[in-house]
């Protein structure tokens, strides 16, 4: 290993500093605001060390990691909505007393996982940063222990979880079989035979569920609602762009795209995806259900961009993910804005109003929502622009009826929310009597919404960003 | 007599996956539901080393075996701690009384 | 940098007045209504100075993502000069309509109201497509919650469906956007949303009917076209007075000028074989309304069922699509903007006053009201196109030119005409004549309504008596429309 090798994985390396000196500080002083500094300033350090090494040409680090410009740009997005992840969380747990000080070793574990999982060059390397993220999501839904949701969430993402996982590593094993190696690519998977089309198949459980797409979708509403708002907007972002970001390099590195019934599968998917996720948000009263399900047809969306020609859906999927994050975290951030410490608000009745109770949070939220609907001048119409660009270029005419479908249905919950906030007052007491904002949940919101507008009206840096290093070959 | 071979252990993998999974759906019991998945993980393994002697003749299957095994054992201590906080609330490790949400 | 400013200046004394109110809410008023004269002024300025030959008056180009290959472009020709007056005449008339009615939230009713007329004012402008769809989207949000916070009773009813069918064709238009500028980028090389760029790219027939159908779809959603209309009725009623007077005057307009701008430039050998289909739902689409609005008894309600029938005229004469009717469909739209806009302050003043816009808690205001009675009056009957003032010009205008396509649907779509006489006076007769219904003598109009109803008046009596200077700002426009249908009906077969 040399010391440019070393340069590459430094985010890598920072982010696990982090994770281990939070731990020793904890186990000389116990102190919620020390825990949480430390995580944020490792977090930023490492976003830090990415832009530093912006010059460095692919690294293969042994057989396991490869560090190009792909997983650079994924880790810096990754690990930046990590560091609102736990800006927000540090607001979210003051207020309810408990020990918090473990939970910032867990968040930059998670952290490490998903890095893993887009630097990986091995399904080896994807395995275990699949399980690493997935055993601190355990922890970190469990987290509270106070409501009975919060257990009942983690059991569920536990079993499910642990047995999709079992599916990767039964697929992994046949897809050994097949080619004896566990690198990725050089593509020649042997489709005709049935035991690399299982592994494959087996292998998609795996992905299919932490992307939570149809048909592996039912755990996602109950854990985003179980789970610390936080955590359930780490559970749609991190962890889903992760897995999204190893499904395009794995797809393209094994040209498993050139298989017509992969793509057939794939669509059917997505399609599926748009719908029934828009469908079953419509029910919903809960807002972070409701959250759920629109994050179940948002990775339906982002499936156009893989389906569509790598020189147009590459870069369509990277803006669209972090058009998505933002949204995302932000929405997560002001459901735990204002939250009680007794419960979450996560009933469309805490809303009502929210316009003339707390402009700031309701024009946050109000951002996020047109954003996540794909409206102009918010980074989400940017996504939407570019990936709906690459589908009609590639003539992907199902999957975009699905989309116009999905949308216009998705207005539709998104105003219920958006009607609830502008709702005038209720004479007597409001539903919810939110605490104050801290300030670091304020800034984290404020730096969400001014980057969610600043894409909209002026995406080309972003795009010029991405052209670079999100579409590179590898 | 015929030698044990590739197949013998590929059915028996195939047999433990399934049990594995028979075991997951049809359980109510935490614990069980965790030996299913562990059965999962172990059919996969025993794949692996087949794999690895047999058909690929590289070291990567054992590898990651090895990994797959410490990975369970993790995956169960952080497990067992949360049936652990779950029999405190509800008295019981049967998953099923945790149906507070719905829809 | 002129266009800029049309569109900046709305938007930036919405975001000075909605601070602003908070200090003094007149401050806020009297800035957006500055704002919106300074439009009418600017606007009237550039008419003066119109260059006799060439269709563009002035045209301004700035980057905005080059990777896509969108510019911030702008254009204003003729057409889009007549709608931008428009524009400001009604942005003034909104903001004093609401002068007392509006109590709450001043600052952030009036900036929704100046972001809703900039959006309209940018979609007039727009060169680049994707320029013109933001426009076209944008103006959507705050249209929206001024519904829903300052609207009727079932606000958030009309305000969803409203949204609910504006995204639904908007979504079309994006993607026939989208596909247009893939297939001229296929044949030329360059990506490009550029308005007179994307003009001229061959289509094979089939390709040049779906995208035509995609455009239209948003379009004839926003007109709205017969079918496409149930969100009209709701959101109209259901909106405050400005909202209304925006949607009708405006927004509505929007639909027309984006068939206008774009179906026979884009899509010239296409057009003719949609052309009798639409032609046909128009005039459904001018009967319907009428009878619609006949059936009303809700004041606000009558006025937007009579915007169905109006608009139906409009989308005849874009699809009659000889001089006359182009003509015709631009003067009704000017036409309508003036009349309806000014129906929707009267019935807000009305409202204001008797706290209702239900006929049947209406009658016999003429007793108590004899000059609001008159001023109604008077555009009741321009509205039902009684020849002198602006609505005979236009609605006259299309059926001479949708007599020379298709006789039989021209004699349907002029008893629409006589159908509007029998809705517009059951209006007049209810609210005005008859028995009086309830205990309150309302006051006549205010200084403040008097002022804003004669210049409305005055610029219906003008277009009415001297169309001849808007047909001459519209004419280059129209021409161009008439060479592009001329040569691609001579022209051979496009290319596949």
């Amino acid at each position: 290993m040399t010391a440019l090798d070393l340069q590459a994985l430094l985010p890598l390396v920072l982010t696990t500093a982090t994770a281990i000196a939070v731990m020793i500080a904890v186990t000389i002083t116990r102190r919620h605001g020390l825990a949480a500094w430390l995580c944020a300033a490792g977090l930023a350090a490492a976003i830090a060390s990415i832009a530093s090494a912006r010059e460095c040409a692919p690294r293969h680090i042994s057989d396991l990691l490869v560090i190009d410009s792909f997983a650079r740009f994924y880790s810096g997005l990754i690990l930046a909505g990590s560091l609102v992840v736990a800006v927000l969380s540090y607001g979210y747990l003051k207020l309810r007393t408990d020990r918090h000080e473990e939970y910032y070793i867990l968040l930059p574990l998670a952290a490490v996982g998903s890095l893993v999982i887009v630097c990986s060059a091995n399904l080896l390397a994807f395995l275990l940063g699949l399980e690493l993220l997935s055993i601190c999501l355990f922890a970190l839904i469990a987290y509270r222990r106070t409501g009975r949701g919060d257990l009942e969430a983690a059991v569920k993402y536990l079993i499910l979880a642990g047995a999709s996982s079992a599916f990767a590593v039964f697929g992994a094993a046949l897809i050994y079989a097949d080619r004896g190696s566990l690198a990725f690519g050089p593509p020649g998977l042997a489709l005709s035979s049935p035991v690399a089309l299982a592994g494959i198949a087996a292998l998609l459980v795996g992905v299919g569920f932490k992307l939570a797409l149809v048909p592996f979708h039912f755990w996602t509403p109950d854990v985003y609602q179980g789970a610390p708002a936080p955590i359930a907007g780490f559970i749609a972002t991190v962890s889903k762009g992760a897995v999204f970001a190893l499904a395009l390099r794995y797809l393209s590195t094994e040209n498993l795209l050139a298989d017509g019934r992969i793509i057939w599968l794939l669509t059917a998917i997505a399609a599926a995806s748009m719908l029934a996720g828009n469908l079953l948000a419509l029910r919903q009263d809960n807002v972070k259900r409701m959250l759920a399900y629109s994050s179940i047809a948002h990775v339906g969306y982002l499936l156009i961009a893989l389906l569509a020609s790598a020189s147009l859906g590459r870069p369509a999927a990277a803006i669209y993910l972090t058009a998505y994050f933002l949204a995302s975290l932000g929405a997560f951030g002001v459901v735990g804005a204002l939250s009680q410490p007794t419960r979450d608000a996560d009933a469309l009745a805490d809303y009502r109003g929210l316009a003339w109770r707390r402009p700031f949070l309701a024009f946050t939220l109000t951002a996020m929502l047109l954003s996540l609907a794909g409206l102009p001048l918010t980074a989400g119409f940017v996504g939407k622009l570019s990936l709906v660009f690459s589908g009609v270029s590639s003539a992907l005419w199902l999957l975009l009826s699905a989309l116009v479908l999905g949308s216009v249905i998705s207005i539709f919950y998104y105003l219920r929310l958006l009607a609830a906030l502008f709702a005038t007052p209720p004479a007597s007491e409001p539903a919810i009597s939110s605490p104050n904002t801290p300030w670091p949940t304020t800034a984290a919101l404020l730096f969400l919404t001014v980057a969610l507008l600043a894409i909209g009206l002026w995406p080309a840096p972003l795009l010029d960003l991405i052209q670079k290093m999100a579409v590179a070959a590898w | 007599m015929t030698p044990v071979g590739l197949q013998h252990y590929l059915v028996l993998a195939a047999v433990l996956f399934s049990a594995g999974l028979c075991t997951m759906v049809v359980k109510r019991n935490a614990i069980g539901i965790l030996i299913g998945a562990e059965l999962l993980l172990n059919a996969a393994n025993i794949n692996l080393l087949a794999f690895s002697k047999y058909s690929a003749g590289t070291l990567d299957g054992a590898i990651l075996a090895l990994f797959v095994i410490v990975l369970a054992a993790a995956e169960v201590a952080i497990a067992l701690a949360i049936f652990l906080n779950f029999y405190s609330r509800f008295a019981s490790v049967d998953v099923d009384r945790g149906d507070q949400m719905r829809g | 940098m002129t266009l800029l400013y049309l569109i900046l200046i709305p938007l930036l004394a919405g975001l000075a007045a909605w601070p602003a109110a908070r200090v003094a809410p007149r401050a806020a008023r009297g800035l957006c209504l500055a704002a919106s004269l300074a439009q009418l002024v600017i606007a009237a300025i550039l008419w003066q100075n119109t260059p006799t030959t060439g269709q563009w008056i002035e045209t301004l180009s700035l980057p905005w993502i080059p990777q896509l290959g969108i510019t911030f472009s702008l254009f204003l020709d003729g057409l889009s000069l007549l709608l931008i007056l428009l524009t400001g005449l009604l942005g003034a008339l909104a903001v004093l309509a609401s002068w007392t009615a509006i109590r709450e939230n001043v600052g952030f009713f009036h900036f929704n109201l100046m972001a809703t007329l900039a959006g309209v004012t940018g979609v007039f402008l727009a060169r680049d497509l994707i320029l013109f769809y933001v426009f076209w989207e944008l103006m959507l949000v705050p249209l929206y919650l001024l519904i829903r916070i300052w609207g009727g009773d079932r606000r958030v009813y009309a305000a969803t469906k409203f949204f609910l069918f504006t995204q639904a064709g908007g979504l079309l238009l994006l993607l026939g956007i989208l596909a247009l500028a893939i297939t001229h980028q296929r044949q030329t090389g360059t990506l490009t949303f550029d308005y007179l760029q994307l003009i001229g790219t061959a289509l094979s027939p089939s390709q040049g009917v779906w995208l035509l159908l995609a455009f239209l779809a948003a379009f004839a959603v926003k007109l709205p076209a017969l079918g496409l209309h149930p969100w009209l009725p709701d959101a109209h009623s259901q909106a405050p007075t400005a909202g209304s007077v925006v949607l009708a005057g405006l927004v509505l307009k929007a639909g027309g000028y984006g068939m206008l701008r774009f179906l026979i430039p884009l899509f010239p050998q296409a057009f003719p074989t949609i052309a009798p289909a639409a032609m046909a739902l128009a005039v459904a689409g001018i009967l319907y309304g009428a009878a619609l609005a006949f059936a009303q008894d809700d004041l606000k309600r009558l006025i937007a069922s009579s915007s169905i029938s109006h608009m139906g005229f409009v989308l005849l004469g874009v699809f009659a699509a000889n001089e006359l009717a182009l003509q015709g469909a631009v003067v009704v739209m000017i036409a309508h903007g003036l009349t309806t806009g000014t129906l929707f302050a009267l019935a807000g003043a009305i409202d204001e006053r008797l706290h209702t816009h239900h006929l049947d808690r209406l009658g016999g205001l003429w007793t108590d009201m004899p000059r609001m009675g008159g001023v109604t009056l008077f555009f009741v009957l321009a509205g039902l196109g009684l020849p002198g003032l602006a609505g005979f010009v236009g609605e006259f205008l299309v059926l001479l030119g949708a007599w020379q396509t298709s006789p039989v649907l021209a004699a349907l779509a002029s008893a629409g005409l006589v159908l509007s006489v029998v809705y517009s006076l059951r209006l007049m007769q209810r609210v005005f004549l008859g028995p009086k219904v309830g205990e309150e003598t309302p006051r006549d109009l205010s200084a403040r309504e008097w002022l804003m109803l004669s210049v409305m008046a005055a610029a219906t009596i003008w277009v009415g008596l001297w169309p001849q200077r808007v047909l001459d700002a519209s004419a280059p426009a129209v021409q161009n429309m008439q060479k592009s249908l001329s040569d691609a009906a001579g022209a051979p077969e496009a290319r596949p």
